[in-house]
């Protein structure tokens, strides 16, 4: 009885970041989709880099769809600031190629998972 | 030279008493009455007899103590023990005096603590303050108990440096630095040498203050279990010379292993530092090496860094070893194997571990090949090693103490198993036990009776025709220890049918049933393992059969040559050290040392232990299970395991016993072994038995790591010197 009752005096005291329920976050998500569904062309445009705005529209899609399963509106909204930040830093110039190309990840190799590999890496 | 005798030392009556290892086994004591005593007002009931010390460590009050050591005599010349006894006088040294009835010992009281006051200030008085650049600092008892009990305040008053002891250090070897004016004349060492080492080389001369340890004539400290007397010291005298200035103890890691430089398998700490194995100890394990190590084992880890394999290497067309990939290693490896098919063998060393004993076993088998050997053989006639009691050490070593008539045939446990000597000689000593030697006279440093070392004498004695025969069969419990080596004569099968009869004609006459006769000391640390999983002894069906690819697993001794081999054959070194079998090798595929690998290793008597990862292996080096994993997958048959667990599991398959970590598995049959050996058709040749290893200078470099190690030829250089002077 005692824990119900504290877990829903904790349930009560959440501060919201951005939205007050999932639909309103979901309405700012779809934006900032949006927004960088706009801001792509520009962005392939102004900078040097080897990608075209279909792969990077393919990536953006990548990215939202990474989070698909996040229930947290909190978290959602907090997903949604950090986007809201990248966006703003790419369309400023903030980012160089460099740090766009970053989100393809084509300089990490992969970790080894099977026994050959991790043995000609000498990595267990 | 003043030194108590050790004969004289144990004709003390209540000797047997005072010790605990005698007290634990005597079966007189039991039926004594047990007394009571108090320590610290705690009422505790002991044997009479008990010392004061050791009444005191039942009830779990240690009583500091410098010249004390379970394992040795009784000194009673540090006075550091000195407790207060309720109605005595004087205080009394615990170390040395029996304990009375309803004695009130005070372990700290006031009288015991201005005592050990007393004492330390004494010892401090004439110890240098040099503990900076002491090697024994974090690790000295001196230290430790002066910080303990010493007074708080010092009444030391030579600041001119006018007479503080002084004793110029002695050159006992490369092994063993000495600064003998740390020296708190204890008296350990000697104790050791005259009663463990059976080398009565220390002593003492002079007498109060001008009283030395040392060896008076400046001589090498010639044992093989010298490096014991190092941690025996309780101050900074005594230290490991090629460890000086190295670090500090409490800068080390350390993991508890086993070593694999002989066959018994001591239990060991390796301390490590930087990705380097700095030192080797001992760890305690009453069932093989009490706390005492052998000198290789401590000594040969410098070894461990030199004459490394660290990347894998390829012949190319001028017939030169070049260091490449492990891909292309591993590639061209397998192209051989795929060439060659059936024709595939594969030597098994001394050093090599159950994990990759067996996963090269599974991946020749699946390719067809049969031809898997060890280097070191054993007779296939009779029951060969179809019977596991035919190839261990069946009494166990711990075994050995409860022996009254030891018949070695063949061997010389002092360099085969300095810690099995150490032990026959700790029987001979302290219970009435007669040991004898069939084989070449070497100094085991216990009497024996000699009965020549002639195959004809162990022919009389296998039908009972010898005189010995009579003392055989009237001992209770016989024990006789055939040596591994004789297995490489051309007549093993003899021999050791001959053996097998004797022990079997000994035992069917004997009343307690339990106990066995026959045991085999082996001379290598994989050789029980790998017999255990199917392995056959000895090259010869190589040599029979030559194969189009060979592999070496460690195999270092050159049993097989270049000369043995069609010149198209493929030879395949996989192992650590580049030696021997490096050196005649097509292919190299650089592994890892014990101290660089989780491998389970069998010991001589049967008792499976595993050795622990302290270091990383070094360059490219792998662990060896993996590298035949890796090959098997570029061959095209992949084993089924992918980490150690999994061939584990597999070990287990084979023989459960493999994975049964720190048991030793008995064995029987010995009855059907002998039915079966009687129909060995070899005759015992002529040629007298001998031994490799005679003396002390052959003791030293025995195996890849061994030989690596500078430590080692310095022993053998000093060892040399040493033999050559007048002393």
């Amino acid at each position: 009885m005692a824990t119900g009752k504290a877990a829903s005096v904790v349930t009560r005291q959440v501060r919201p970041i951005l939205s007050l329920s999932h639909n309103e976050a979901r309405m700012r998500a779809l934006a900032l989709y949006k927004a960088w569904y706009r801001q792509i062309p520009h962005t392939v445009n102004e900078n040097d880099f080897p990608k075209s705005v279909k792969q990077c529209r393919q990536k953006l899609r990548e990215e939202f769809m990474k989070h698909k399963d996040v229930k947290d509106v909190r978290v959602i909204d907090m997903l949604i600031i950090k986007g809201q930040m990248e966006l703003q830093e790419t369309a400023t110039k903030w980012k160089q190629s460099m740090h766009i190309m970053a989100y393809w990840k084509d300089t990490v190799n992969k970790k080894p998972t099977d026994f050959y590999s991790k043995f000609l890496e000498g990595k267990d | 030279m003043l030194r108590a005798p050790l004969h004289r030392a144990l004709s003390l009556p209540n000797l047997r008493q005072l010790s605990p290892a005698f007290r634990n086994l005597s079966t007189t004591s039991a039926q004594l009455e047990k007394i009571e005593v108090f320590v610290d007002d705690k009422p505790v009931m002991v044997e009479p007899g008990t010392t004061v010390l050791q009444a005191a460590a039942m009830v779990g009050v240690e009583i500091p103590r410098f010249c004390y050591h379970e394992r040795l005599a009784v000194a009673g010349n540090c006075r550091m023990c000195l407790v207060e006894v309720e109605k005595s006088p004087k205080p009394v040294a615990a170390c040395a005096m029996p304990v009375m009835k309803g004695w009130r010992i005070k372990t700290n009281s006031d009288m015991t603590k201005k005592a050990r006051e007393g004492v330390m200030e004494f010892l401090l008085v004439n110890h240098p303050l040099d503990c900076p650049i002491c090697d024994q600092g974090g690790e000295c008892d001196l230290q430790d108990q002066s910080m303990a009990f010493g007074s708080d305040r010092s009444r030391f008053t030579d600041i001119q440096f006018d007479g503080k002891r002084a004793v110029e250090d002695k050159d006992v070897g490369p092994l063993i630095k000495t600064v003998m004016t740390r020296c708190i004349h204890c008296t350990r060492c000697i104790r050791f040498a005259s009663e463990v080492a059976g080398v009565d080389d220390l002593g003492t001369t002079g007498r109060g203050s001008d009283m030395q340890v040392g060896t008076y004539v400046e001589k090498m400290f010639l044992s093989e279990l010298s490096g014991n007397v190092i941690d025996l010291c309780p101050v900074g005298a005594l230290t490991n010379k090629p460890f000086a200035f190295t670090a500090r103890p409490w800068e080390t890691r350390k993991t508890e292993s086993v070593d694999v430089l002989d066959a018994l398998g001591s239990n060991i700490v390796v301390s490590t530092r930087t990705g380097e194995v700095l030192r080797i100890l001992p760890r305690l394990n009453e069932e093989i090496n009490e706390e005492w190590l052998s000198d290789k084992s401590r000594f040969a880890c410098d070894g461990l860094k030199r004459q490394r394999l660290v990347a894998p290497m390829v012949k190319n067309e001028k017939g030169e070893l070049v260091s490449c990939e492990w891909e292309d290693a591993l590639v061209s490896v397998a192209k051989a194997m795929l060439r060659a098919g059936e024709q595939t063998a594969a030597v098994a060393g001394g050093l090599a571990d159950a994990e990759s004993l067996v996963a090269l076993k599974d991946l020749l088998n699946r390719l067809g090949g049969e031809a898997l050997c060890t280097e070191h053989t054993f007779p296939q006639d009779g029951s060969g090693t179809d019977l596991r009691s035919s190839y261990l050490l069946n009494n166990k070593i711990a075994g050995i103490e409860e022996a009254d008539l030891i018949l070695l045939i063949g061997t010389n446990p002092r360099f085969e198993a300095p810690l099995l000597n150490a032990r026959i000689r700790k029987t001979y000593i302290h219970k009435e036990c007669d040991v004898a030697l069939l084989g070449p006279k070497v100094d085991l440093t216990y009497d024996y009776e000699h009965l020549g070392d002639d195959t004809a004498t162990l022919k009389k004695l296998a039908s009972g025709q010898h005189p010995f025969n009579k003392k055989l069969s009237a001992a209770k419990n016989p024990m006789i220890i055939l040596g591994g080596q004789q297995f490489g004569r051309q007549d093993a099968a003899a021999i050791l049918a001959a053996v097998q009869q004797l022990s079997q004609s000994l035992s069917s006459a004997l009343n307690n049933k339990e106990w066995k006769i026959l045991n085999i000391l082996q001379q290598v640390a994989s050789q029980v393992a790998a017999l255990d999983i199917g392995y056959k002894p000895g090259v010869s069906e190589i040599r029979e059969n030559p194969p189009k690819v060979l592999f070496l697993l460690g195999a270092d001794e050159g049993t097989i040559t270049r000369a043995d081999l069609p010149k198209d054959c493929f030879v395949v070194y996989i192992g650590h050290h580049g030696d021997q079998g490096a050196s005649m090798a097509d292919a190299i595929l650089p592994g890892a040392t014990y101290t660089e690998k989780q491998g389970t290793f069998v010991n001589t008597e049967g008792r499976t232990q595993q050795t622990q990862v302290a270091v990383t292996p070094p360059g490219m080096a792998r662990v060896d299970w993996k590298i035949i994993r890796a090959l098997s997958e570029v061959v095209g048959t992949p084993l089924p395991y992918d980490d150690l667990n999994a061939v584990r599991q597999r070990l287990t398959e084979v023989a459960p016993n493999l994975t049964r970590y720190g048991s030793a598995e008995d064995a029987n049959y010995f009855a059907q072994a002998t039915e079966l050996s009687k129909s060995v058709k070899t005759q015992l040749a002529s040629t007298p038995l001998d031994v490799k290893l005679k003396e002390l200078q052959d003791f030293f470099m025995t195996d890849a790591i061994s030989r690596a190690s500078p430590t080692m030829a310095k022993c053998v250089q000093a060892v040399l010197k040493q033999k050559s002077s007048k002393y």
